[in-house]
Parts: structure tokens; sequence; C-alpha cells
């Protein structure tokens, strides 16, 4: 494949209004959103879930509790000899008695996602756990799908999907990277 | 890390800090000497509606984690400890504190526990508050309002769903008050096919199932209170093996005609010696318990099988005409030592 190394897929505008949609769709979901706990993957799926939070909030003036999980310690397929860097897991609320949405910004193979409910269950048990996605790129290799979805993009393996967030990376964009020709 | 008030009833305060969920706790104030298998301890339902003191002065430095989970949940609402680790560790990965957040469980450290644990001792177990929130007075008189433990069935809040566990060998069916999951898996373990099934099932519906051997499981509250789950024992009694841990122990002896008592301070820890009346061997055994089956005026037919050599109170049963034995301690530990691990498969040959 040639062509460009990276290209836009998502500006900031559609960006915005892709999370506002998913927002949308987890109040159209859940009838009391107090009853809900966003917990974002670190690193992007924090900012994401955190966003989400307001919007939901936004929208139904109940604000949602937030999280974070770090899933360093949890991945089956880290390379040995790299070790991993052991980042905060945050989850400020009674992870037995919250419908959870874990937040990431990629989904790809589906192994950080299986980590993250590895690492949830090690602190509580929910009484349901959802998944929300900006993109879902394919390939998995777990039985797993997200029940939110920002984008739906099929690539091939050789390209890599880059989130880009404002509260990172300084803009909100994604992009597809060729790993052939960049 | 912010200020946090423990009170008793009787006005004992002192102060730690908050290392976990934020809140006021109310329950009855107990302790165990247990070093090891805090997280155990928590989700063991039969804490439920007591708050955890615990005497050993460093609680939390292996970490916690799903293997550890008794079950489903804390029923705990609040601990007290000296000091709490929050690191990962071979318990899991997850740091006690953390783990106790998120299970929105109130949890303060740096608080005088051998004052509490003198003080319990002293006087007796009693009603106590922890909170993030409320000054000292104000929270002795929430203390006040909240119901004692004493009179209280609590099995119908903790009681789990109908399961089964294990495939092979005798079926037994387990009467679910709280069970812990390391005494489910200590029968199925010992081979047979357990199904568990929620307090308050009838013994027809128990009969129905056409079981070889019936468990008593343990539990939290008041084991005169209990008087549904009695019934049904009552009714049981001779028509199979019968076993009982902990609650189910107090439960048999209600149903065979004795009764059971306060005891002052209760018996929680890992080290409680325990004499066996038939060969005088002793085996040091893992306890939970509140109250205590009082051993005088036997029915004909019933024996005192084990004695605490602590204070001398009831901690086995047998009646061997009906089949049916027990024991106040816990030979699942988890944690604790093993030397009663054998009754289980003393159990299922009985069935088998």
């Amino acid at each position: 494949m040639t062509g460009e190394p990276v290209k836009q897929l998502v500006d900031a505008d559609q960006f915005r209004r892709t999370v506002a949609r998913i927002a949308h769709e987890i109040v159209e979901r859940h009838a009391d959103p107090a009853g809900v706990a966003l917990v974002g993957i670190r690193t992007r799926g924090v900012p994401l879930a955190a966003r989400l939070v307001e919007h939901i909030e936004r929208f139904t003036g109940i604000r949602p509790a937030l999280g974070s999980v770090d899933i360093a310690l949890y991945r089956d397929d880290v390379s040995s000899g790299a070790l991993p860097v052991v980042g905060e897991t945050d989850l400020p609320f009674p992870v037995s008695e919250r419908s959870i949405i874990l937040v990431d910004d990629v989904l790809y193979t589906g192994r950080t996602i299986r980590a993250a409910i590895d690492a949830l269950f090690d602190y509580g048990r929910p009484p349901l756990v959802q998944l929300a996605v900006l993109v879902d790129r394919g390939h998995r290799e777990l039985p797993i799908r997200p029940d939110f979805v920002g984008r739906n993009l099929p690539t091939s393996r050789n390209e890599r999907v880059r989130v880009r967030l404002a509260e990172i990376d300084g803009e909100d964009e994604i992009q597809l990277v060729n790993q052939e020709t960049a | 890390m912010p200020t946090a008030f423990v009170v008793t009833e009787d006005g004992l305060v002192l102060e730690g800090r908050s290392v976990a969920a934020d809140g006021t706790a109310l329950g009855e104030m107990v302790f165990t000497t247990g070093m090891t298998g805090y997280q155990e301890a928590v989700t063991d339902p039969s804490y439920h509606g007591q708050l955890l003191t615990f005497a050993a002065p460093m609680i939390g430095n292996y970490g916690a984690g799903e293997s550890a989970m008794e079950s489903d949940r804390a029923w705990t609402p609040g601990v007290v400890m000296s000091r709490a680790g929050n690191g990962p560790g071979s318990g899991g990965p997850v740091g006690w504190c953390d783990w106790l957040r998120a299970q929105g469980v109130v949890a303060v450290e740096d608080v005088d526990t051998r004052r509490l644990v003198r003080h319990l001792r002293d006087r007796g177990a009693m009603r106590g508050g922890i909170s993030t929130e409320l000054g000292p007075e104000e929270l002795i008189a929430r203390v006040k309002e909240h119901p004692s433990l004493d009179g209280r069935d609590l099995t119908p809040e903790v009681a789990g769903p109908r399961r089964i566990m294990g495939t092979d060998g005798p079926r037994v069916v387990a009467i679910d008050c709280g069970m812990k999951r390391s005494i489910a898996e200590g029968l199925v373990r010992a081979g047979c096919r357990l199904e568990i099934v929620p307090a308050g099932t009838s013994a027809q519906e128990i009969l129905a199932l056409d079981p070889d051997g019936i468990f008593l499981s343990n539990g939290p509250g008041d084991p005169a209170a209990v008087t549904p789950v009695i019934a049904t024992v009552r009714e049981l009694l001779g028509t199979r093996p019968l076993f009982g841990i902990c609650l189910g122990h107090q439960m048999l002896a209600h149903a065979l005609g004795l009764r059971t008592e306060k005891l002052p301070f209760g018996h929680r820890g890992a080290n409680h010696p325990v004499r066996r009346t038939d060969d005088d061997r002793v085996e040091v055994t893992v306890q939970n318990h509140g109250y205590a089956v009082v051993g005088d005026a036997l029915p004909d037919g019933v024996e005192v099988t084990r004695v605490s050599l602590f204070d001398g109170s009831v901690e086995g049963l047998a009646a061997p005409e009906l089949r049916a034995f027990s024991v106040q301690y816990h030979p699942e530990a988890s944690p604790g030592p093993h030397d009663a691990r054998y009754l289980f498969s003393s159990f299922i040959e009985t069935v088998a």
C-alpha cells in the first residue's frame, strides 16, 4: 500500500460531535445516570471518560461517577524484558453497586479491555460492565465487542490509528498512520 | 489525610486518619486478632453489621484482589486499624485501602487499637461508629440510635442465590445463611456435589432435592433470632446426616433444644485452641463468633465434642443417633491453620 504516511480521518469538529453522540447513547440506555460510573483506561481513555461525564451532566443534570484504571499490570502480552510502568487506578465509588462503562480510545485486539475487566474485578464485582470506544478498528483476538462506538474504521494490521486529544496532545483528531511508509 | 473519629456507645472517643471511603459506618464494634486474611474477613458475610477492629498492628501489607473474596462484596461497613498498607502484593495487585474505597468501606488508620481492644475486652462487645464527617458527640448519638445486633436475624440479607458446585460424589444440600466461599470449596474438595439453597428454603423443598447429607452454613447476627431456619433444621433432624459450622452449629443447638448466649467480647482470630473431648487432642482453630452454645442441661443423646481452651465455652456438638454434628470454629480456615480441615472429609464419609 502506498499513499501518504499520516492521514487525518476525523477533524476536531467531527471528533467533538462523535463524543457528544456517544454520551447521548449512554443516556438513552441508562435511565438513571447516578447509577453509572465511567471508567477511563489509561492514558487516552481517561480524558475521554471525563468528557463523557461532562456531556451526560449537561444533558441530564446528573453527574455520573468518574474513575480510571491502569492496566499495565494486567496485560498478558507484555514482551519479556519490558517492565510495565504501574500507574494509578482510581475508583472513588462503590464498584459493586455501579453499572460501569469502560472508556478507551481505540479498540483493537481486545486484550486491553480484557485486562481492564480483570482489574475492575480485583476491586469488586459490578452488576454490569459496558464498553465505549472512540474507534473500533477491528482485528479482535478475544470475544469482546463495544456497546458504544464512535467510528468503525476498518484497517489493515500495518496501519495504526492514532487518537490525539486536546488534553494530552494539544488538539482533537483521529489519524491513520501507515507504518510501512511512515 | 482527613481526620476520622472512632467511638463506642459508652463514650470512648479515638481519632484516626481516613484511608478509604468517606462517610459514617455504624454497627457492633468487634475485634479480631488475626494477622492475615484481612480481605477474607471483611468479605465474610458473618461480619455483616459489624465494625471490625484489627488488633494486629499492620494490616493490608500484601495487597488485595479477586482471589481472596469470600463472597461478592465487603460486608463489614467499617474497619479500624493501627497501620494500613496500600501496595500490591501476593494477595493481589490492588492496594488494600484502594480496594476498601472501591467497596465503599469506611476505614481508618493511626487509631490506638490496643486501647480500643482493651476497652471491648473489659466492657464487652458494644455498638460503635466510625465517621469521616461527624464530630464525636453527634456520632455517639447516631450510634445509640442504631439497632443492636442482639435479636436480629440477618440471614435473609446475606444469603446468595441457588447454585450448584461440584459434579461427583454424594449429594449435599447446604443452607446458605451467608456461606463463605471457602466452606463450599472445602465440601466440594472433600468429594460431593453441592447444591446451595438460600436460608428460608423449606424442609420439604430441601428433601425434594433428595440429598444424601445436609450442611448448615456460617452467617451473621443473633443465632437465637434465626427462628425460620432453626424450625427447618428441627424438621430435617434425623432425616439425613447433618453438619453445621459456626451459625450452623448454633442453629443445630437451638433445634436440639439448647440455647445460645452472648460472649463477653467474642472469639475472633486464627489461633484459638480447642480440645476434643473424646481423645483430648488439641486443634488450633480459626474462629469468628460473638455468641456461644450453653452446654449445661444437655438433652439425652447430645454431647459436647469440643471445648475452647481459652474460656471453656462449647466449640462442638454431636447427636450421634440423629447423625448430626457441628463445630463453632472454621475448618476451612481462610485464613489460618488447617488443623480442622479433616472435618469436611469426616462429614462426606458419613453421607457417602
